[in-house]
């Protein structure tokens, strides 16, 4: 049996700040223990040996996919006003 | 008489002019008007019902002008003024959307629980889920309140729920249909599929909605063949099995798949056993990537410019954006993120060299059958270890159909999934169709339906 | 005070492509000026399902500024998200490249120095905020338009080898015709990261400043300065000046902090998984290389050597690539090639004018005409005949006089005659 570990609160709130969620002491709580269970979990990666393996970086065989300059543009939305955000950072 | 009949049975009726499609469409709002209170499938019931082929949508699919909230709050009052490609080529097909379907909350989850408009019940016994994250769609067709639905699969969001609440539903090879206008989940998983209550118009809706788009650099430009004259086509597949996709299953349920099994080889197919990687690594690799993929996609929701700010999420979105933003942060990258990119590879390569010696493989969609409402709140990553043994196929990318085989000793449905190779859509549609003919799926589809007949 | 350190800078400079489309969808990319939310649509607006599809002139653009950079064009290359937060920011992430950018490795070379070039990656440009009292207000127009980003490495240790390599930067996009790069417009941008070392300390500086809003090249070698200053200031009192990002401000003409508590930021890069990569062959690339323009330097080098004009002429001829094309033009015929160099430096001929047009005005300001003295005289005759009160006139002291009766004579001959040879004759005859 694994030992689950939690993440601390910092971590926690560091995860926030860059994912922008507010959360509440008790979310906060919940989440050190659910992350570091999952953590916990996924860790058996690391029974694979994956030494000579590259990373899929992606799943299709496709390359070089592109649109041609000056395509007609199907999809213009003209909005028509201007958006507006009530406190900056 | 209506009830039952599947997509191109009620196409050739009014093509027979023995029905129109307004009388067809009304027929379906019906049923939705007498039964939908009681499960929860539609989340948004179209108001225009004159014409067309009706079909239910899964609520990720943006269509003009038509709610669409992919069940979370935060998109509670978004009409898109644009549309998905999948809606569009069925508009342009004759189509009509009867309603937009509940699902979990971003597609998050595999029982309809996460939703933030309350889940969605199990036609077969309402105190459980029908399975997630297309429950909605499932539900939906499972009881006949619509002939067929569009559902997506990100590792099991189509199979599953198709299982839990007895229908078919196909998971397409990833990049065979467009995922432009789909409220992005994992990005290089997800899959629009088709769920019905028959092989045919699986096949059928194929053929209507894959193809490349130029607004979606992933579709791939493979030609969309006849899948529905190849399904047809007399062929005796090898079929691979296993063995670590067989483990820890419900006893009932166990019971059904391999009576399949016996009955597949009694068709005349072969059964041979192959090894693949343990699904146990899958949950971690799909945990990983997916979860990073849906802290990036959900990154756009900060109210500014359509739909509500970020304290709206609900628990599991915001579960899953931490741990995707953990596992691609500064120092943990290498560990987490590239490692999971890393073993996708291996569970590739072994995929790609197992379709060497067979032609499909089976496994059962899920090693239980629809579990109680609620259950879900006990496990930090429920959705992924329900999904154990569909998420190699997402992480390959490979195609996969669910069929149902019986019932278990609760009398519930229970899944069967043929795994496919890329593209090939035809094999699997086939043996499928095959499985259909010989057994009828055991009634389980007639039965489901008549649960709501009237 | 000063001379105990030596600045260490390296440059960010952001290029804004004028393709007609953006970088992922087919709005428009011609946003200067128009009215606000005017070119968008669900892509560049980060509207939900809305998925990325690249712009091929764009990127085939991007590689040519690699090639003239003399970088290694890359055989395989990839999109990457990179993760921030700002309004300006649609989806929370912009489209960019980290690990396998489209060019690396290259250099430009300024008189007898060189710059290293570290690599030269494509990304999509962000909306435009406008800050109003009520709140701040977001114009997407700009959001998406293809951006092409050039990182240096730290190889600059005083302000006029920036201008100059900024200004010998601008020549060459323009001279590949892929981008305005109008600092003033905003389609070519500077993000100068600046340190002070010890000299004699051997390793670099445990800091950087990084300066943004420098949108002029008028403030690029103050704001350099003035940061360089205020470093010294603070390592002079034993301080190690704050990594941060400081903002130029040119009416203070000082540099202010932008952050309060610097945060390193961490942009979880992973690869885009909405595009497939890229891959080139080898040909192909070498075929951009090879298709390029003759770039400035090189024209300065072949002015220099065939043309034998002035270094400092050829440079100025060289600054623009219409100038460079007239010359060439013009010394096709007219071997005077220095005389052609001044005229068209001092602006004695307009170079509005076609090059057969702008040769032929050339070959007549240079023509040594020979004038006919026999019909000199006798028009000069006629002259004096016809304007007797302007050949008074010069007599008693009008001196300019004398020109009225030069345009007499010079239209009795049509012109065929060199001006000061009718000037020295008619003062001979007037007296």
């Amino acid at each position: 049996m694994s030992r689950t570990q939690a993440l601390s609160k910092d971590e926690i709130l560091h995860l926030a700040k860059l994912a922008k969620l507010n959360l509440t002491d008790k979310e906060i709580e919940k989440y050190q223990a659910q992350l570091g269970e999952t953590i916990e979990y996924v860790k058996n990666l690391d029974e694979l040996n994956t030494e000579k393996a590259l990373p899929t970086n992606s799943v299709v065989d496709l390359k070089n996919i592109t649109f041609s300059d000056g395509d007609k543009n199907e999809r213009n939305l003209k909005i028509d006003k201007l958006f507006q955000v009530d406190r900056m950072m | 008489m209506l009830l039952g009949k599947s997509l191109l049975q009620l196409k050739k009726l009014v093509a027979e002019k023995k029905v129109s499609y307004k009388e067809i469409n009304d027929f379906f709002l019906k049923r939705i008007q007498k039964y939908n209170s009681q499960l929860n499938a539609f989340l948004t019931v179209s108001k225009n019902q004159e014409t067309g082929l009706p079909i239910a949508i899964k609520d990720n699919f943006c269509v003009k002008g038509l709610r669409t909230t992919a069940s979370a709050k935060v998109l509670n009052d978004f009409i898109p003024n644009y549309e998905s490609t999948v809606t569009t080529r069925l508009k342009k097909n004759g189509f009509n959307f009867l309603g937009k379907t509940n699902m979990d909350a971003w597609a998050h989850g595999s029982s309809t629980e996460t939703s933030d408009y309350g889940p969605t019940k199990n036609p077969w016994d309402l105190s459980r889920s029908p399975g997630g994250s297309s429950g909605g769609t499932a539900a939906a067709v499972s009881a006949y309140l619509a002939p067929a639905g569009i559902g997506s699969e990100t590792a099991g969001s189509v199979r599953q729920p198709a299982a839990w609440s007895g229908i078919v539903g196909l998971k397409p090879t990833f990049g065979r249909v467009s995922r432009y206008g789909v409220i992005a989940m994992g990005s290089s998983f997800d899959c629009p599929g088709p769920m019905t209550i028959n092989v045919e118009d699986a096949a059928f809706l194929l053929k209507q909605i894959a193809g490349k788009d130029q607004f979606d650099a992933t579709s791939s430009p493979q030609p969309v063949v006849d899948y529905q004259n190849l399904m047809k086509k007399t062929r005796k597949f090898t079929i691979g099995i296993s063995e670590d996709y067989f483990t820890n299953l419900e006893k009932g349920l166990e019971k059904k798949i391999q009576e399949s099994i016996e009955i597949f080889q009694k068709m005349g197919h072969t059964v041979k056993k192959v090894k693949l990687l343990s699904p146990k690594y899958s949950i971690s690799v799909y945990t990983i990537l997916q979860r990073a993929e849906v802290s990036s996609n959900l990154a756009r929701y900060d109210g500014i410019r359509y739909g509500n700010d970020r304290t709206h999420f609900g628990a599991e979105a915001k579960r899953r954006i931490m741990l995707g933003t953990y596992v691609l942060s500064y120092g943990y990258y290498d560990a987490f993120y590239k490692k999971a990119q890393k073993v996708r590879t291996l569970i590739i390569e072994n995929f790609k060299e197992v379709f060497k010696e067979v032609d499909v493989i089976l496994t059962p969609t899920t090693p239980v059958a629809a579990l109680k409402l609620g259950e879900f709140e006990k496990y930090p990553f429920f959705g992924e270890m329900m999904d154990v043994l569909n998420e190699p196929a997402a992480i390959a990318g490979i195609p996969a159909i669910n069929i149902p085989v019986g019932l278990d000793d609760n009398s519930l449905p229970v899944g069967l999934s043929i795994m496919g190779n890329y593209f090939d859509e035809a094999s699997i549609l086939n043996l499928a169709y095959q499985f259909e003919n010989e057994t009828d799926f055991f009634g389980v589809i007639k039965k489901g339906i008549s649960n709501y007949g009237k | 005070m000063e001379n105990k350190y030596q600045p260490v800078i390296g440059l960010e400079i952001h290029v804004e492509l004028k393709t007609k489309s953006k970088m992922f969808c087919q709005c428009s990319a011609d946003y200067f000026g128009q009215k606000p939310n005017l070119h968008v649509c669900p892509v560049c607006l980060g509207l939900p399902g809305a998925l990325p599809v690249p712009n091929e002139k764009a990127i085939s653009w991007m590689q040519k500024i690699g090639a003239a950079l003399d970088c290694e064009l890359t055989k395989d290359s990839k999109f990457d998200r990179k993760h921030y937060n700002y309004p300006d920011l649609p989806k929370g992430y912009q489209i960019s490249q980290y690990e396998e950018p489209f060019a690396i490795n290259g250099k430009i070379k300024i008189k007898n120095k060189q710059f290293r070039i570290r690599r030269v990656h494509m990304e999509e440009d962000t909306a435009k905020l406008i800050h109003e009292d009520k709140g701040t207000l977001i114009d997407f127009n700009r959001s998406g338009v293809p951006l092409v980003e050039i990182v240096t490495e730290p190889d600059f240790n005083n302000a006029e080898d920036v201008k100059a390599f900024l200004e010998e930067l601008q020549v060459i996009i323009r001279y590949l015709d892929v981008s305005d790069a109008d600092m003033e417009k905003g389609s070519m941008r500077l993000e100068p990261n600046i340190s002070a070392m010890k000299i004699g300390l051997g390793t670099l500086p445990p800091y950087k400043v990084e300066v943004k809003n420098i949108n002029s090249f008028r403030f690029v070698k103050q704001a350099i300065e003035y940061e360089i200053k205020r470093q010294v200031e603070l390592l002079e009192k034993g301080e190690t000046p704050i990594q941060e990002t400081r903002g130029w401000d040119d009416k203070k003409n000082k540099t202010f902090s932008q952050r309060t508590k610097e945060e390193a930021q961490d942009y979880r890069y992973f690869p885009e998984p909405d595009i497939p990569p890229f891959t080139f062959e080898k040909k192909y690339l070498y075929e951009i290389k090879k298709n390029l323009p003759e770039l400035p330097q090189q024209k300065v080098d072949r002015y220099i050597k065939d043309f034998k004009i002035k270094e400092a002429d050829a440079f100025v001829i060289t600054r623009n690539i219409k100038t460079a094309a007239y010359f060439e033009t013009v010394v096709l015929k007219n071997k005077n090639y220095q005389q052609v160099a001044n005229l068209i430096i001092n602006k004695k001929i307009s170079t509005d004018l076609s090059p057969i047009e702008f040769a032929k005005k050339t070959d007549e300001l240079l023509a040594t005409k020979t004038t006919d003295m026999q019909a000199l005289n006798k028009a000069i005759d006629n002259a004096i005949k016809n304007n007797f009160q302007v050949v008074n006139d010069y007599k008693k002291g009008k001196t300019n006089a004398i020109m009225f009766l030069v345009g007499q004579v010079m239209r009795e001959l049509k012109g065929n005659a060199e001006a000061k040879v009718v000037i020295d004759s008619l003062k001979k005859i007037i007296g």
